[in-house]
């Protein structure tokens, strides 16, 4: 931004191009809201209408979707287990990833910018090639069927090593030089001035993982095969694939619930969920 | 002397982890393409030298299902990457409301896959809105089946998926644009270059590096889609495997097959396929 007045002048005044460029974006954003609307607004209809007429706005508001989820969907469950393995692999892999990028920008050891070089070629691997080995690991271990099949190959990840190595390395040296020369012990340096100072990119990575393991399907798929470890997206696929047209309430309540609670901390903390993405590339 | 260890001392959570999560199975996948192998009777494992290799290389399904995600995938990239040029050229452009547009773009990229592929089923079905608007504006003579169709399966499912992912897209060329020095639009507008030369010869080279980043991102990711297909089609793809995907195929012969050793093979084709596309990418970006 910063332009000198004329040019801003030329870049914002009333042309057809303008109008035309705003009519896209608000079509564009009609286009992306749509969905979402049409979600909360079925989950509020009463069943028949949902079925005969799903675009028109409910004749009256009813609940009985949402009271239905807990009855036939046992959501309750599905929530706690959702939480359980979001809540403990954003905790581990924010910390100890938090940790390794310390040391990675704060802490000259031999081989550290080799190490570096390494994580980042592991994370040009794809994921396809771990899949099966792992699986026949963990089976091998008796890990299949437990939270911990998901929660431990997860708690630490290169992505966000790099994405908070990045942030620690704007931390002044000085800072860290004097605690060091104040006699501070590295771990409590670690927790006394690099995690307050690194808080917004700490954030930006917790909610990255939050998302991330809240909306993973896969992983429950391949570990979680018993119905009192299903997680929400189990539970909904499940939900939605028994008979077509049934549960067609509770399917919008529970697609609404599932959604909900990221959209409510993305409207208070919008810019940690964009930032991640903001400046990056292969330099 | 002491610090030094310290370094070593909290990387090492992350050295554990990648032995046993990354370089163990990494290993092991390559021992298990040689072996006829299952989890139901792992007692019975027969060694059969290259013949997963071989018979993955031939297998005619396999090779649908690389065909089906390449062609979704061509659409797909090109869909959502210009979606995200677009609006990300256009509120740089726009005075008022950037901020609202930026809200709307990017949440579509908080939806999970399930959620997604339920609202969209539902939106795309015959009976849905998305077909009675083409119906009414007649783009469509009837309401088509599209799953069932041997063809529109991947264009629909990249279309969707234009909608949940060109979010991050629109977020990373905005910034891009962003950090562009203002002077060169400036001297650019003085010269009288019109807006489009302005994003023609200015914004679009100097996004050159996100552009790159997000081409080489998709390719890793979207050859590797599962969750949708799965969901939608069920293991086979569809009943004529117009949905099959390759990770579908893998997941497939190792969980309904319980053929493990062929299914570790075709996981590491597809890695392989995936490799080169990579290599490629990185050998013609660079002269870029």
């Amino acid at each position: 931004m910063g332009t000198i007045a004329r040019l801003s002048s030329a870049r914002h005044q009333f042309t057809w191009g303008m109008v035309l460029a705003y009519l896209t974006l608000l079509v564009g954003a009609l286009i992306v809201l749509y969905p979402f609307v049409y979600m909360i607004m079925n989950s509020v209809k009463p069943g028949r209408e949902i079925l005969h007429s799903p675009t028109s706005l409910p004749s009256e508001i009813t609940f009985s979707g949402y009271v239905g989820v807990f009855q036939r969907l046992n959501i309750g469950l599905l929530f706690r287990n959702s939480l359980i393995l979001a809540i403990s692999i954003t905790i581990l892999n924010t910390g100890l990833s938090a940790l390794a990028a310390y040391a990675l920008a704060k802490i000259p050891f031999p081989g550290r910018d080799r190490i570096f070089g390494f994580m980042l070629v592991t994370i040009m691997i794809p994921g396809i090639l771990f899949l099966i080995p792992t699986y026949v690991m963990m089976f091998n271990l008796g890990w299949v069927g437990q939270f911990r099949s998901l929660i431990i190959p997860s708690a630490v990840s290169v992505f966000n090593i790099f994405l908070l190595r990045q942030f620690m390395r704007g931390i002044p040296d000085e800072l860290v030089e004097a605690a060091r020369l104040d006699g501070g012990h590295e771990a409590l340096i670690f927790a006394r001035i690099i995690l307050p100072m690194a808080r917004p990119a700490l954030a930006t990575v917790a909610i990255l993982n939050f998302m991330g393991s809240w909306n993973d399907f896969f992983g429950p798929l391949l570990y979680l095969n018993t119905p009192d470890k299903w997680t929400l997206q189990i539970g909904l696929l499940q939900f939605t694939s028994a008979v077509p047209g049934e549960n067609a309430q509770e399917i919008w309540a529970a697609t609404t619930m599932i959604t909900l609670p990221l959209v409510i901390v993305y409207f208070f903390m919008q810019d940690q969920f964009t930032k991640a993405f903001a400046n990056v590339s292969f330099k | 002397m002491r610090r030094t260890y310290w370094g070593y001392i909290f990387i090492l959570p992350w050295v554990l982890l990648y032995a046993a999560f990354g370089l163990y199975p990494f290993v092991l996948s390559f021992y298990l393409t040689f072996f006829d192998y299952s989890f139901v009777a792992p007692q019975n494992r027969a060694f059969v030298g290259f013949g997963n290799w071989a018979q993955g290389l031939l297998d005619p399904l396999f090779w649908r299902s690389l065909f089906n995600i390449i062609y979704n995938q061509t659409i797909f990239i090109f869909l959502k990457n210009g979606l995200g040029l677009l609006t990300a050229a256009l509120v740089f452009r726009v005075r008022h409301g950037g901020g609202f547009f930026r809200t709307v773009f990017f949440m579509p990229v908080l939806t999970s896959t399930i959620v997604l592929t339920t609202i969209f089923g539902y939106l795309a079905s015959p009976t849905g809105p998305i077909q009675s608007l083409l119906v009414n504006l007649g783009l469509l003579s009837e309401p088509v089946f599209w799953t069932f169709s041997t063809w529109l399966p991947m264009p629909v499912l990249a279309i969707m998926n234009s909608w949940k992912w060109f979010g991050i897209s629109f977020v990373i060329l905005l910034a891009g644009l962003y950090s562009i020095d203002p002077q060169t639009y400036e001297a650019a507008a003085i010269d009288g270059a019109s807006g489009w030369q302005q994003f023609r010869f200015i914004s679009l080279p100097q996004l050159g590096s996100q552009i790159f980043f997000l081409l080489v991102i998709d390719v890793i990711n979207g050859l590797q889609m599962f969750t949708e297909v799965f969901a939608m089609f069920g293991v086979s793809g569809g009943a004529n495997h117009q949905a099959l995907t390759p990770v579908l195929y893998i997941y497939d012969n190792a969980f309904s097959r319980a053929n493990i050793g062929y299914a570790s093979t075709l996981g590491l084709l597809l890695a392989l396929v995936i490799a080169l596309l990579t290599v490629l990418q990185f050998r013609f970006g660079k002269e870029e």
